[in-house]
């Protein structure tokens, strides 16, 4: 149909074109992905303070890193953060989401409101947390000690300390899980709802049988981002407690950073992060996979 | 009963949620003894610890290094972004179907297997206490080229062909015809790699030692845990504030596409 | 001083002279100025030893017309060890350096590049002249050379409030952990009855920072342990009852409230009058001097065991000199640090920075006597100094210090695990990063 110089040249000129256009970013993947991609194997088998030549230490750094109670400690500490943050997220971003789905006054204002800590920088929320989080003068314990209560340890007791950062990284992040699960609900089909009450299902009913089974996706999204978010618990714990006490907030983002800026040992750091990195991709198929078969069965 | 436990519901999570910035800006124009109280009016309401903060570090260089980091990285993300997002989408060339698998590759990518090796590429370039470092390693990013991609598959076919054969290049079809086309996903991205760019710490306080470099969130950290504050509340409230500011500001005036932006990494994840 | 400068310049004068007048005779002129050695030398960047550096730089150059030492203080924005590791790597390190750390030695001395100084014939006599060989031996390396020569050190002992310790009718300093408990117990009081501790016994940063260590456990092991040291032959070697001693005395003055649990804000609570006691090297006099001069100090040995016999030994803060492979006139480097380490020149390291020369004589040489007796309790930390060790040389002694730490904090301070785990689970890290390290 189309006159031969018009179809032959623009493919011409498309073929190349691609080429122009992909070139930025495949030398940058080159530079800053694949270069450091490689060169992370090759640090996995030296010991290396960057200042002093590489020394060639075969597989010691995952020796070590077997026999580092640290390493573990930090694994412990994101799991202990995840098994509060996940559930805490979910349950509360849902009751809220829930109460914005319905007939509402102010609904734009209310989520505005939710959703603020989520855009304000990590840093400010650490920092205003912490003195929310004082002992003898923070905001929460004068709250308590007003209410009859005793104080509270929240971030000096070793016990107490990953807690508290984990309700305070809910508290900045479940904005966002407000929202997706607000999507998620706008996507129900009314008829669903609708055939379940003539069938005489209660409230409640409808809602475990119905509205949760429909928002499985959303739940596999907030496991996801939640459990990537753990693992990359860095300026929280810095800023907050120092990894402390006694190690109890230590992550594995701040270990990495201590072993190789503190420390000096950046092949044993970029050890760390690629069993780090191993980890979080086998626990998110993990999570997936669950979460999807559940639904399913 | 029923609506006033919603509301009552609602309003408590509102206070949650709200009260805590506004203490935080109350108390910064407090004078330290008084920033123990529940409440946030003072009658000595002043200006001190700003401009205490102000003498003690230089984070008005710093938040000019904010804003020209972001801008820069935004730019770039943009422009590049669109770029393979649109060879992705709109052209046909060999070895696409690769590009694509290796966006998603790095897509998937955990950053901390990559954190010390990239830090070392810095040192090596030479590159370490300059913008280059802070700027370089977020030129481009993956998460942009798929959103551009799935976005620039929806343009009709037709537009670009009657571009084509008014003799456009692709560098104008791209630029003056799909990119006016394409307010939302640009308004995403940007929102997200600014915001991104704004808020990151870790990455500055790898690769930037010299104070004159060092950006906002970046400064303040070390301003509250470096002791320079001397564990002063109201310095670092004040810091932190000067530090939150600016983007409570914007979200107040864009904050429907804050939030349409930033809930997309959800949906898209 | 000037009069002093006039004879010298004078005596300068002559001699270069009486050198040209030779030169003439038997070598042409142009190589006499060419045979002038150029020496860098590297002190520490504190305002008092730079002062120091500068005069006795200035002193040798004028009586060394042909060795030219140029002064060249260690850059403050980074560590020593930072700016000394680039420097081994990069090649550029000075001739001399006397701001070496011995427990950076190791680091150095396997980058390469430090020359052992028994290689100079006089060492033995110019080495032993000065320091007792109790003092010398622990800086031989384990391949037998010394790469380093003792120049000062900063005894860590217990200062204490005088007023306070009258205000509970105690007289003399506490010299056992026993004696230490019974004396926290009377001071740590609340003085106003608002159920708050005002004055406690002692204080300690909480947090778990490495170099806090060298303030208590480490200066406290030695201690209980009459002069052992954390390494023996490389190996890690502090599994023992003084370890468990030291751990224990610390958890008692945690969980006995003899020492607050929190972390004080608000500046040093000795300078305060809001602890009574407080471990630290001699620079503390010159703080309390011009930050607290109200303060009514003295100085004693650090508690040791009940069951402790023989000599009280502390940490020392060292520092040392050495020479570095990179120079290309070591023997005129060993000149100048032979220099540095003579009687007059020690003086002058005391009068100018407070610090204690490494010497055995510094009580008995009349040379010192005004010094001592101007500065008294000075003489506490020149009896000390003949009892101390240094931290080990071995690879991440800040990382063995950063265990320690936690087993510090995990037992002393909270009182969470027992005094003998806390030095297992420490020795199983530190042998875990020494054999990482091997």
């Amino acid at each position: 149909m189309k006159l031969f110089p018009t179809s032959e040249r623009p493919r011409h000129s498309k073929n190349r074109t691609g080429y122009w256009f992909v070139l930025p970013y495949v030398i940058f993947f080159g530079t800053f992905v694949a270069y450091p991609l490689m060169f992370s194997f090759i640090l996995l088998f030296h010991r290396w303070n960057i200042v002093t030549p590489m020394e060639w230490v075969g597989l010691k750094n995952f020796e070590r890193l077997l026999r580092d109670p640290l390493f573990f400690k930090s694994i412990w500490n994101t799991i202990v953060f995840l098994f509060i943050h996940i559930p805490l997220q979910i349950v509360v971003a849902l009751g809220f989401a829930v109460l914005l789905n319905s007939r509402l006054k102010f609904r734009g204002f209310f989520r505005a409101v939710y959703f603020m800590p989520v855009v304000v920088s990590g840093v400010v929320v650490t920092i205003l947390w912490q003195q929310l989080y004082a002992y003898d003068s923070g905001l929460l314990n004068r709250l308590l000690v007003m209410m009859g209560i005793d104080r509270v340890p929240w971030l000096i007791n070793p016990d107490v300390a990953m807690p508290s950062v984990a309700l305070m990284a809910t508290w900045k992040n479940v904005g966002i899980y407000i929202i997706l699960f607000l999507v998620g609900l706008q996507n129900v089909p009314n008829e669903l709802y609708e055939s379940a009450s003539l069938d005489g299902a209660t409230a409640i009913r409808q809602f475990f049988r119905i509205t949760l089974p429909m928002l499985n996706p959303t739940i596999v999204v907030v496991v996801v981002l939640s459990t990537i978010g753990g693992f990359s618990l860095f300026i929280e714990p810095y800023v907050l407690t120092g990894g402390g006490p006694m190690q109890s907030t230590l992550s594995a983002v701040l270990y990495i950073y201590n072993q190789a800026f503190y420390f000096g040992h950046m092949g044993y750091a970029a050890t760390l992060g690629f069993v780090f990195a191993l980890i979080i991709l086998c626990v998110v198929l993990l999570q997936r996979k669950v979460i999807e078969s559940e639904s399913t069965s | 009963m029923k609506t006033f436990l919603k509301y009552l519901v609602l309003g408590v999570g509102a206070i949650i949620f709200a009260y805590p910035f506004l203490w935080m800006i109350a108390s910064s124009l407090k004078p330290e003894s008084q920033i123990g109280g529940l409440g946030l009016y003072s009658p000595d309401f002043t200006l001190h610890n700003y401009t205490q903060v102000f003498t003690r570090i230089p984070i008005g260089r710093a938040f000019v290094n904010s804003l020209f980091v972001s801008f820069t990285t935004t730019f770039s993300v943009l422009v590049f972004g669109s770029m393979v997002g649109y060879a992705l989408a709109r052209l046909q060339f060999a070895g696409k179907s690769v590009i694509y698998a290796v966006v998603i590759f790095t897509m998937t990518l955990p950053f901390q297997l990559t954190l010390i090796p990239q830090y070392i590429l810095m040192v090596k370039l030479g590159i370490t206490d300059t913008y280059m470092a802070l700027i370089a390693p977020t030129l481009m990013t993956a998460f942009s080229i798929v959103l551009f991609r799935q976005f620039f598959l929806q343009i009709p076919q037709a537009l670009i062909d009657a571009a084509r054969i008014d003799g456009c290049s692709d560098t104008r079809i791209l630029f003056q015809l799909v990119w006016p086309l394409s307010r939302p996903v640009l308004i995403t991205v940007s929102i997200l790699t600014f915001m991104t760019s704004w808020n990151e710490v870790l990455w500055p306080l790898i690769v930037v030692r010299d104070r004159a470099l060092m950006t906002l969130p970046q400064l303040v950290t070390l301003f509250t845990i470096g002791g320079e504050a001397e564990s002063l509340l109201g310095l670092e409230l004040a810091a932190a504030t000067l530090l939150a500011l600016p983007v409570i500001l914007a979200y107040a005036f864009f904050q429907r596409y804050f939030i349409e932006s930033m809930a997309s990494t959800g949906i898209k994840g | 001083m000037h009069s002093h400068r006039l004879i010298l310049n004078a005596l300068i004068l002559f001699s270069t002279l009486a050198l040209a007048g030779c030169s003439d005779r038997h070598e042409p002129e142009q190589r006499a100025s060419d045979k002038i050695v150029e020496l860098t030398y590297w002190p520490a960047p504190n305002p008092q030893e730079v002062q120091l550096a500068d005069t006795l730089v200035r002193e040798w150059n004028l009586l060394h017309p042909g060795i030219h030492v140029s002064m060249q203080p260690i850059p403050v924005s980074q560590s020593t060890e930072e700016v000394l590791l680039a420097a081994i790597a990069g090649k550029t390190t000075p001739d001399i350096c006397s701001n070496i750390q011995p427990a950076a030695l190791y680091e150095y001395s396997r980058a390469g590049g430090i020359i052992p100084f028994d290689t100079f014939p006089d060492f033995d006599s110019v080495a032993r002249g000065r320091t007792p060989l109790d003092l010398l031996e622990p800086f031989r390396s384990p391949d037998g050379h010394y790469y380093q020569i003792p120049w000062k050190t900063n005894p860590v002992m217990m200062f204490y409030n005088v007023r306070m310790f009258e205000e509970v009718g105690i007289w003399r300093a506490p010299r056992t952990y026993s004696e230490f408990f019974a004396a926290a117990k009377k001071l740590t009081r609340d003085l106003n009855g608002d159920g708050q501790i005002d004055i406690w016994a002692g204080e300690r940063d909480i947090r778990p920072i490495w170099w806090q260590r060298l303030f208590d456990f480490f200066p406290f092991y030695v201690g209980a342990s009459t002069g052992k040291t954390l390494f023996k032959g490389g190996v890690p070697d502090f599994n023992d009852d003084a370890a468990v001693e030291v751990f224990r005395f610390f958890q008692e003055c945690y969980q006995k409230n003899y020492f607050p649990h929190t972390y004080f804000q608000g500046g040093d609570p000795f300078l305060l009058e809001k602890k009574a006691t407080h471990f630290a090297g001699p620079w503390e006099i010159a703080t309390l001097r011009s930050l607290a001069p109200q303060v009514r100090f003295d100085v004693a040995l650090l508690p040791v065991p009940d069951n402790h016999k023989g000599p009280v030994y502390t940490y020392g803060d060292y520092k040392n000199i050495s020479i570095f492979g990179t120079s290309k006139h070591p023997r005129e480097a060993w000149e100048f640090v032979k220099f540095l380490l003579q009687p007059r020149n020690d003086l002058m390291l005391l009068k100018i920075t407070d610090q204690i020369p490494v010497r055995g004589d510094l009580l008995k040489n009349p040379l010192f006597a005004e010094y001592f007796k101007r500065n008294p309790k000075m003489v506490r930390f020149a009896e000390q100094a003949l009892y101390t060790r240094s931290i080990d040389s071995g690879p991440d002694l800040k990382e063995i210090l950063d265990a320690i730490s936690q087993e510090y904090e995990a037992c002393a301070v909270y009182g969470r695990i027992t005094p003998s785990d806390a030095v297992t689970d420490a020795m199983k890290r530190t042998t875990m990063i020494v054999e990482w390290n091997k």
